[in-house]
């Protein structure tokens, strides 16, 4: 066993009958199960964990938590992990990070020969010339980036959410929150208790005799308490909202991490306090620690952190920390105490701490400094609630002043005490916080207090002296390198408050975000413009209170992916798959010009399962629909179907699509694929907005049926053979709408439209018989030569046919009479959506005009979204749709132009994309196949 | 007008040898009595539109008036890139003018600004954004803006963390490379132009909250504070978040919503990203800054609210997001997160120009787009106080166009993120 490792300590976690090996920056070392990173290394005296951010400077264990901002380390593929919380595994890769070349060897610490010039913002003042070195002077800087290393091949192992309900959520696991707990269990409540720590007890855990028999009491009162639930090595990262909380629960054994997602009724904060550093000259080499860390090293993992020590204390902490360092063998060389005006003036060495200075002017040879000057309240979730934390000088600390009804703060968030007191004060706490939690609805709507009068006892404080800074300059954000000096000199410089001096040094952006430092940062600041800030500030805190893996706020991948019900027949027919947002469709069987021909000579089936579909139900649908389309509604008779337009207020278009009147108060409403959610919203919110008096029902029915569209000249043989429905042209027109059986399927609905331009029927069918239609239809048409169709067919054919797709030939622009459909929009209607943007459209003209457009040299396809342009390059349209017509043997296209060119003949100057431009003409009708629908109507 | 320090190489030198104080970046000032320009808000927008007075037209007399610190709006909160592959000519001349203006920001101003055009990645999801990608590349070429669709393959050499497979759920296939883009250091431009603004005589007012606006027969004739009264005939309102409720001190109503925009930034790791990536389909962007941190964003939130705390949603969305683009980073830790405020129009545009209250000019409305506008704004702003009246590039943009019916085009750019 190694010199540093002491004999078994009373409250020891480690478990010396099992070994565990690991490496340090290739090196293989042992350490105990239960030893976190940090205490194993420093077990084997090992006492540099990492080199600093700007000046690469030594650095060792300062608080020995997971707020350490001296110990992070990589581990395999992680970077970042924090070594004196992460918990010692068997065959952990441990190395230092942004060192170069070594850890013990770092070049980069040249830093600190120029730090002189290295002054806070010296970045902003200089590379500026000449700038052709900029880009270099970047890679340089980038080069001093902190952190650790990510690996581009890094798989992401599982992680988890998890939603939870609690009464009663206590965040810290300490005396009080302990206490807390209990007592709202107690009080009938159901409780999460939730400590950052592996192991419940705060403080308690490396305290004395008394103090381990308090905790064991505590526990073994959590562990009898069924409505408890306990989570260890978890932290509560934010509080959001109606106490929406979010906790991270670390090292699972089945999952990396999990994320609890919990709407807690009530929620106690003890998160406690963090003890303080002290800022001096050399406040940061290694062997300066505050108490708290050594003693956890030595009462928690039985590791010597040193020989010979010197104390500087203020409290009991302090003092705590002198008595158990002599237990452990360490020779005590000074105890300096703050409460008399000692103080540590410098500490001084080369590889670590080999001289103190106190305020006397005394030199102490010395490898260990301990320092106990006081705390920083863990505000973090108290600020996320609301509260506005109030310095308080006899405590020299922050403390909670006010909050909202739904959360309580005990133990050292609002003063001191006694392991007595504090239990008594959070079970107070804990007893209150399960009455409110039973009264939580009548807090939520508004009831102004529930809080009985007395029911939480005030927690004195004791008197701390204020000490923030020796006579010398030290380090105040390590993670940063931020010193006093540069501080002082921010403020000197003009960036006179804190908020510009914090940017401006960057103290507090770091890792640690300044958790256990920017209190000294605040006070550093309040020296420099010659006045107390702290009694004028307060500290704010953002979420989360401790970082968290994108993993763990991913959880698992959960976005829905849309099938139709006939994508096993597509899977086996070999489709090409086409994402179209949520949907996986096919966009080809493998000849999209094939299928085309087949569909224009004989019949072709598609599958357009993913059309929005909307069933509207009640006596004022028709004036919903008056309203959300340009066009008239009021007169569609039962069986008719209509094609309408919508426009949003500004009078864009923005989906469009076919309603029919399947009953007399019936309607189905299709909508585009894509535009399926918006639309559902869009009529929402005027129903729920402007006409909550009208009696519409709607329920979104896309995924209630699969619709497939039969389309070609042979589409009414083909689907006469599966259904009773009376086909006749003269009985099942154009643009009409039928219910009934189809192919033995029940409710079913089918109306004949044409966007492919052929005669079609679009059967709606149940959606779990959706294969089962597809397939006879297959079945079925075998003789006609059915085939299956998909996306790019279709496209191909509505381009024929001189359809817009709303999103491809409109844009986030195109307003109501850009596209041709000036017919359809009756400005005669009292009102609807856009109608007054649509006014001043037409008044306003100069828009652009959708047109089909053909190149002179049919053969080449103008690429969509080449630009159509004058003789000065200057920009007149551009390209919408464009494709090579199977059917017309030539190059077809959509495109929008400026107004003078819109007119039929107009001669057009394409730009491709390969820089060539191309002739082509403006076509007199917007159709290039079929203009007058004749193949429609047979 | 005091003399302007400047800032060098050889300054840090002297400087760090002889350890003297560097002389103050900005100067406190009693308040004046009168001001021939009183500036509202001390962000990005204001604080240029005040330099450019002074610089380019001579008019120093201007007080910039800021209720907290300089920097502590929109301009501190804002994700910092910079772009012009606009989809309109109007949008892409307009931000193509303040990317030049970036660019030489750092020697106009003796302050590094650290403007990094590592290139800005708009990736494609879908055909449909393909589709429009094409159409800005199109667009942009046009406009001698260098700017195309790239490939997978061109994807994965320029940043190789990209799942440029076809396992995601939302598979890349393409994206639109616009190399001038890139990031700048937020702080240090509005520092920049604080400090060169001052210089020129320009007073900046930080903890001086504007509480009124005095009009008379339809004319501005002053202002008040929280530190007092000050006279002025011209007021320009540069501020976001609360622009309209600036506005309505003057009477003038603007047709603002406030919507929050989250952000979020992990803890550092060493550079592995070099380019500005954004994803429109999954409503997400991100940078790695030169400290190392992955900087996200996100599209402004679906509702409106003064307030600044993030939620949580935002950030489990944006993790999920991320780890579909780079599923190697998720072991990175989410340090912090943030909200700022999007004043958004009706047509996504800015309102820039004079208002029905003599005197009273504004310069809001930037929605998501503000910071990148930061330079070439307050130079239009700045010619149009000297001209009296907006010039070419901002014209489009004013108050009077929602009741012309004139909107602008910047909606269906807006439509593609950042």
């Amino acid at each position: 066993m190694s010199r540093y490792r002491l004999d078994p300590q009373p409250g020891e976690v480690i478990d010396r009958s099992k070994t565990v090996s690991f490496t340090w920056n290739g090196r293989r070392y042992e350490g105990f199960e239960g030893d976190t990173i940090a205490s194993a290394l420093a077990a084997n005296g090992v006492r540099v964990l990492s080199r600093s951010f700007k000046y690469h400077r030594r650095r060792g264990l300062l608080t020995a938590t997971y707020h350490d901002p001296n110990a992070m380390v990589q581990v395999g593929d992680e970077p970042n992990v924090r070594a004196a919380h992460q918990v010692l595994n068997e065959g952990m890769e441990v190395s230092a990070q942004n060192v170069w070349p070594s850890l013990s060897l770092d070049l980069k610490a040249v830093n600190q020969l120029v730090s002189p010039f290295l002054s806070p913002g010296f970045y902003y003042k200089t590379f500026m010339a000449p700038r052709a070195l900029w880009p270099w002077y970047q890679r340089v800087l980038g080069r001093f980036a902190a952190g650790g290393v990510v690996n581009p091949e890094h798989h992401s192992a599982e992680y988890d959410h998890r939603y939870a309900h609690p009464d009663v959520l206590v965040a810290g696991g300490g005396p009080a929150g302990m206490a807390a707990a209990i007592a709202a269990a107690e009080s009938g409540a159901s409780v999460i208790l939730v400590e950052e720590e592996p192991a419940l007890g705060g403080h308690l855990r490396f305290g004395d005799d008394g103090d381990l028999q308090a905790l064991a009491n505590l526990r073994a009162a959590i562990e009898a308490q069924t409505a408890i639930e306990v989570m260890t090595d978890a932290v509560v990262a934010g509080r959001y909202d109606h106490n929406w909380v979010s906790v991270v629960q670390r090292d699972m054994a089945h999952v990396e991490e999990r994320l609890v997602l919990a709407r807690a009724k009530h929620l106690i904060v003890a998160a406690g306090t963090l003890e303080r550093p002290y800022v001096f000259k050399g406040n940061d080499l290694p062997g300066v620690m505050l108490s708290t860390a050594a003693r956890r090293l030595t009462n928690l993992y039985a590791v010597k952190p040193g020989d010979k020590a010197v104390v500087l204390t203020a409290n009991q902490s302090g003092d705590a920390a002198v008595a158990d360092l002599e237990r452990a063998g360490v020779e005590i060389a000074a105890v300096l105490d703050a409460r008399n005006g000692e103080t540590v003036v410098e500490a001084s060495g080369r590889k670590g701490v080999q001289t103190v200075v106190d305020s006397s002017g005394k030199r102490t040879d010395a490898d260990l400094l301990v320092t106990a000057i006081g705390w920083t309240t863990s505000t973090a979730l108290l600020n996320m609630a609301g509260d506005r934390p109030v310095y308080e000088s006899r405590a020299a600390r922050f403390l909670s002043s006010s909050l909202p009804l739904n959360v309580l703060a005990t133990g050292g968030l609002v003063g001191d005490g006694t392991t007595d007191q504090l239990i008594e004060h959070g079970s107070a706490v804990g007893r209150a916080a399960a009455r409110r939690a039973k009264t939580v609805k009548a807090t939520w709507q508004g009831a102004t207090s529930h809080a009985a009068p007395g029911e939480i006892p005030t927690l004195d404080v004791d008197d701390h002296p204020e000490l923030f800074r020796s006579t010398t300059h030290g380090f105040v954000d390590y993670s940063e390198d931020v010193t006093s000096k540069d501080l002082l000199a921010a403020a000197e410089e003009g960036y006179d408050s804190i908020e510009l001096a914090k940017r401006y040094t960057t103290a507090g952006m770091g890792p640690i975000q300044g958790k256990v430092e920017a209190v000294n940062a605040l006070a550093v600041h309040g020296e420099a413009i010659g006045a107390s800030l702290l009694e004028t500030s307060t500290t704010t805190w953002r979420p989360p209170y401790a970082p968290i893996r994108l993993g763990t706020l991913a959880g698992r991948n959960r976005e829905p992916l849309r099938h139709s019900p006939i994508q096993p027949w597509h899977e086996r027919h070999n489709a090409k798959p086409l994402v179209a947002g949520q949907w996986i469709r096919p966009d080809h069987y493998g000849d999209p010009e094939a299928e085309v021909r087949a569909v224009r000579s004989g019949v072709g089936i598609i599958d357009v399962s993913p059309l929005g579909k909307i069933d509207l139900r009640g006596t004022d649908v028709p004036r919903l629909l008056e309203f959300v389309y340009v066009n008239k509604w009021s007169k569609l008779q039962v069986g008719k179907v209509r094609y309408g337009v919508m426009c949003a207020e500004d009078g864009v278009i923005m989906d469009d699509g076919v309603t029919g009147r399947l009953g007399h108060d019936r309607y189905m409403m299709s909508t585009t694929s894509g535009g399926a959610g918006g639309v559902w919203n869009w009529l929402d919110d005027w129903l729920q907005t402007s006409f909550p008096e009208w009696d519409v029902k709607m329920t979104a029915v896309t995924d209630g049926y699969a619709s497939i569209n039969v389309a070609g000249p042979n589409s009414r043989e083909l689907v006469g053979r599966l259904t009773e429905i009376d086909l006749d042209a003269d009985r099942f027109g154009y643009m009409e709408v039928r219910t009934g059986t189809v192919a033995g399927v029940t409710d079913c609905f089918l109306w004949r439209i044409g966007f492919t331009g052929e005669l079609s029927y679009e059967i709606h069918v149940p959606a779990g018989y959706g294969l089962w239609l597809w397939e006879n239809l297959i079945e079925f048409g075998d003789d006609l030569g059915v085939t299956a169709f998909g996306v790019e067919a279709q496209r191909i054919m509505r381009l024929e046919k001189g359809h817009f797709i709303v999103g491809q030939d409109t844009d986030g622009l195109t307003q109501g009479f850009g596209v041709g459909i000036d017919w359809a929009i009756k400005m005669d209607k009292p009102d609807f959506a856009g109608k007054p943007e649509l006014a001043w459209q037409k008044e306003r003209g100069g828009y652009p005009r959708l047109v089909a457009v053909q190149t002179d040299d049919p053969t080449v396809v103008p690429p969509e979204a080449s630009q159509i342009i004058d003789a000065s390059e200057k920009i007149k349209g551009r390209i919408t749709s464009s494709r090579h017509s199977p059917t017309l043997e030539r190059s077809i296209c959509l495109a929008q132009v400026e107004e003078g060119l819109a007119q039929g003949g107009q001669r057009l100057n394409i730009r491709l994309p390969d820089g060539t431009t191309v002739a082509a003409t403006v076509m007199a009708d917007q159709a290039h196949f079929d203009p007058e629908g004749t193949r429609l109507r047979v | 007008m005091t003399r302007r320090p400047r800032f060098s190489a050889w300054k840090l030198i002297t400087h760090g040898l002889s350890r003297s104080p560097w002389p103050k970046v900005w100067e406190q000032h009693e308040l004046a009595s009168t001001y021939d320009v009183v500036i509202v808000g001390g962000g990005v927008h204001g604080l240029a539109t005040a330099y450019y007075l002074a610089r380019n037209h001579g008019i120093t007399n201007v007080a910039v008036v800021e209720k907290s610190y300089i920097g502590s709006g929109g301009s501190g909160r804002n994700t910092a890139i910079v772009r012009s592959n606009y989809l309109t000519v109007e949008g892409s001349r307009f931000y193509d003018r303040s990317v030049k203006l970036y660019e030489r920001l750092a020697s106009d101003l003796n302050f590094n600004v650290m403007f990094e055009q590592r290139g800005h990645m708009t990736l494609a999801h879908s055909d449909s954004s393909l589709r429009t990608m094409r159409w800005r590349a199109e667009v942009n070429k046009l406009q001698g803006i260098d700017s195309a669709v790239i490939s997978p393959a061109e994807i994965k050499e320029l940043a190789p963390f990209l799942d440029t497979s076809d396992h995601p759920r939302y598979p890349i296939l393409g994206a639109l490379w616009h190399p001038p883009g890139g990031i700048v250091r937020h702080d240090a431009v509005v520092w920049g132009y604080a400090r060169a603004a001052a210089a020129l005589g320009v007073h900046i007012h930080q903890e001086t909250e504007l509480v009124g606006i005095d009009v008379k027969s339809d004319r501005v004739v002053g202002v008040q504070t929280s530190r007092g009264p000050i006279s002025t005939s011209t007021v320009i309102n540069c501020t976001a978040g609360w622009s309209s409720l600036i506005a309505a001190m003057a009477g003038v109503s603007l047709p603002i919503t406030t919507r929050p925009l989250q952000a979020a930034v992990t803890e550092p790791v060493k550079l592995f990203l070099h380019p500005v990536i954004v994803s429109g389909s999954l409503h997400t962007y991100v940078s790695q800054t030169v400290r190392g941190e992955l900087v996200f964003g996100a599209t402004v939130d679906p509702f409106t609210s003064y307030a600044t705390r993030g939620t949580l949603e935002f950030t489990t969305d944006l993790a999920g997001h991320m780890l579909e683009l780079m599923p190697a980073i998720g072991n990175m830790r989410l340090l912090r997160q943030w909200a700022g405020l999007c004043d958004m129009t009706p047509d996504y545009g800015p309102i820039i120009g004079p208002t029905a209250v003599d005197g009273f000019y504004v310069d809001v409305g930037w929605g998501t787009y503000g910071f990148k506008a930061g330079p070439v704004a307050g130079e239009s702003v700045a010619a149009m106080i000297a001209d009296g009246k907006p010039g070419d590039l901002i014209g489009p943009f004013g108050l009077d166009r929602f009741e012309r019916g004139t909107l602008t085009a910047e909606k269906g750019a807006a439509a593609v993120g950042h």
